[in-house]
């Protein structure tokens, strides 16, 4: 029944966006310079400021990581304005300014809030979501518009033949259970191997990655493989199920919060104690293992390749409490966050500004050419042994994870299982 | 067999959180005639106002005691300063409007407390049973009671008493219902206040398992819906036990039905409602109903 009120927001949306863009055609081309020697800048960029769109769910069920998406890059670039600007590679000092919009995880939504952002901003960025990410890909590539550092672990972002006007900033679905599935086969042991996941492209991609990780591994047995729809408001079934083949080990590729926490405390109930592996979306300490009672498994293990802010003594280090403070002044995001997304926003606000440190011209060409220059750059809260790299074809910005052990406040780097 | 007895558990006590929106779908129902698409947002503004008073201190059995009374009030403004203006008129556009309404608390839930999930402390432990080698929560276990009450507690209001009694005819026949002399409006509000209370109890129970967001209950009211439709609108043990049958069917065919597995459970109760509804249109224990010409 709600989805009738959001069709009918939806076509409300879509009538003013014509309306705009009617209005924006009448007015003429633009944004030609007026000496004509140089190339013609793009939209979204003068000699003082430089605009940023954003299409990411700020209500419904993602709201909080969607939100964060948002909160970070604006405190990176708020305090980046506040000290006059990023000195661009032509030589200007221009402003960084961000326009969101909210999709609440909605294709049609994201696609229309793209419609609305492409004559306005230079470049689309740090969105969450790959079905709303999807949503307007091909229109970014026919109208040339950067859809690039966004959140999602879809590798088609990252197919440089495939996308050309886009680059994913988090490590695939794939790099993550790889890892995953790496360290177990390299432990030594015998392990019987439980996967619970998401029935969609997520659950998918971390399958197929760590069964590419387990590839060859005699002692890792997987035993049994099950679904469950993300629209499902309980799993117990499915752990029911899991816990009668006394696994050893869960593999819960899972991208919902309530769920996760739900999932792990099913199997306490059920006397169930194996180690888990949980993605980096539904692994935060604050949020879901805490509640979860994750400290009753012998491991919990997730990929990472940032700090987490909610981690103890993260306040407390100088660069904690500054990008606490930046988040509160400019972002208005006033608790500590509970999801990692406000560090990885904020890690694509460093990475856009080396990018911006180096492009001669004022022009998207030139945006994408510099972005797909970056090699081993650490943003700021990247874990050792993480960096970014944009030069490799096929891979997101970040591809690079090492695997973290819950130690029952925080995670720790482990090399090994066990 | 283990597993199996596990299964139904798991699904009675699913099926107890449907069970508990679809009592409070019933309630307005049966007083008011219409179904209260804003059931769901009610239910889960009454979960944020009780963890919000638990956040300031307060024992958490109080903040609900708190939370029911004040949604009482709440669900009796809402009768009287909204819906009142609608309920002479269409009886669609009344049905439209709690949908508005779904939309406008969600938003606002949204607004005042974020759309993060918030952790929502638990009445009851999380400590198991073991009964023939299925483990029970004892939480499970405590919300399959409190809902088994509060099942007894309307169908003998309904039946056994004069309000109960008022409730029913103003719902079907307001006009003659205000010549015998019943204060229409005051009913009216008594039914809302009292299905807000219903709502209040079933956030506060299942807040702690779905964790607390503004969408909290949105795909447990499309399953109280159809538990309402298959148990027959009139009966609340007949809602109560539709929903414990979906709950508990919907596990069992992921498991052991191999072609519907865990992608297609959902359709479970939705072929069960088509099924039924051939037969049976007034559901498994409504009562037909009879209009006089």
């Amino acid at each position: 029944m709600r989805r009738t009120t959001r069709k009918a927001a939806g076509i409300v949306a879509m009538a003013s966006v014509l309306a705009l863009a009617l209005a924006g055609c009448s007015r003429g081309g633009g944004g030609d310079d007026g000496d004509g020697t140089a190339a013609a800048s793009s939209p979204g960029i003068t000699d003082t400021t430089l605009t940023l769109g954003i299409t990411t769910p700020l209500s419904g069920a993602t709201a909080g990581p969607g939100t964060c998406t948002v909160a970070g890059i604006k405190a990176y670039f708020g305090a980046k304005n506040a000290d006059g600007g990023v000195k661009f590679g032509d030589g200007k000092t221009r402003k960084v300014e961000i326009k969101a919009l909210d999709d609440g995880y909605d294709p049609q939504k994201a696609k229309a809030n793209y419609d609305q952002l492409k004559d306005s901003v230079f470049a689309m960025t740090a969105g969450l979501g790959t079905p709303t990410n999807r949503a307007w890909r091909e229109a970014a590539i026919s109208d040339k518009v950067p859809q690039v550092l966004v959140m999602t672990g879809d590798p088609i972002f990252s197919n440089k033949d495939d996308s050309p006007w886009q680059l994913g900033f988090v490590p695939t679905y794939m790099n993550e259970g790889e890892a995953f599935g790496k360290l177990l086969a390299d432990s030594g042991e015998d392990h019987k191997v439980v996967i619970l996941s998401q029935n969609d492209d997520y659950g998918e991609g971390y399958v197929s990655g760590f069964k590419d990780g387990i590839k060859g591994a005699s002692n890792i047995q997987v035993v049994k493989e099950l679904t469950y729809e993300a629209t499902d408001t309980s799993v117990d079934a499915q752990i029911t199920e899991l816990a009668s083949t006394k696994a050893d080990v869960i593999f819960n590729a899972m991208s919902i919060t309530p769920l996760a926490i739900a999932a792990l405390q099913k199997a306490q109930q059920l006397n169930w104690k194996p180690s888990w592996f949980l993605p980096s979306n539904t692994s935060s300490p604050g949020a879901i293992l805490g509640p979860g009672k994750a400290s009753a498994f012998p491991g919990v293990y997730s990929v990472a390749f940032s700090q987490s802010a909610s981690a103890p003594g993260f306040a407390d280090s100088d660069e904690g409490a500054k990008f606490l403070s930046e988040l509160k002044e400019y972002a208005d995001y006033k608790d500590t966050p509970a999801f990692p997304h406000c560090i990885w926003s904020y890690q694509v606000g460093a990475v856009l500004d080396q990018v911006f440190q180096k492009m001669t011209s004022p022009t998207r060409d030139d945006f994408m050419k510099e972005l797909r220059s970056i090699s081993d750059y650490v943003a700021p809260f990247m874990l050792e042994g993480t960096s970014v790299n944009t030069t490799e074809d096929g891979q997101p910005a970040v591809s690079t994870v090492v695997v973290q052990k819950y130690n029952g406040k925080g995670y720790d780097t482990v090399e090994k299982f066990g | 067999m283990g597993t199996f007895i596990q299964l139904v558990i798991d699904g009675l006590s699913t099926g107890s959180i449907y069970a508990a929106l679809a009592l409070a779908i019933v309630l307005v129902n049966q007083a008011t005639g219409l179904v209260n698409f804003a059931q769901g947002g009610m239910a889960v503004l009454s979960a944020y106002i009780a963890w919000w008073l638990a956040g300031l201190g307060v024992p958490l059995i109080l903040a609900i005691l708190i939370t029911v009374v004040v949604s009482f009030f709440l669900g009796a403004l809402i009768e009287r300063y909204l819906m009142r203006r609608f309920e002479r008129g269409d009886p669609d556009t009344a049905v439209v409007v709690t949908i508005g309404l779904l939309t406008l608390i969600t938003g606002l839930c949204g607004w005042l407390w974020t759309y993060n999930n918030q952790q929502f402390a638990s009445l009851f432990s999380l400590n198991t049973i073991q009964i023939a080698g299925a483990s029970i929560s004892v939480r499970s276990v405590g919300t399959i009671v409190v809902i088994v009450v509060m099942m007894v507690l309307l169908q003998a209001m309904f039946l056994g008493t004069k309000l109960g009694l008022a409730l029913r005819a103003v719902a079907v026949n307001p006009q003659s219902a205000a010549f015998s002399g019943l204060p229409v409006g005051r009913l009216l509000m008594v039914g809302w206040g009292l299905s807000a209370v219903l709502g209040a109890v079933a956030g506060s129970l299942v807040a702690p398992q779905l964790s607390l967001t503004p969408g909290m209950m949105d795909t447990a009211l499309v399953y109280a819906l159809a538990a309402v439709i298959l148990g027959g609108i009139s009966s609340p043990i007949g809602v109560v036990i539709a929903a414990w049958l979906i709950g508990v069917l919907e596990n069992l065919a992921a498991v052991y039905v191999s072609f519907i597995g865990y992608d297609l459970k959902v359709a479970v109760p939705f072929i069960l409602i088509f099924v039924v509804l051939i037969v049976r249109p007034q559901g498994l224990f409504g009562r037909k109903s009879v209009v006089r010409v």
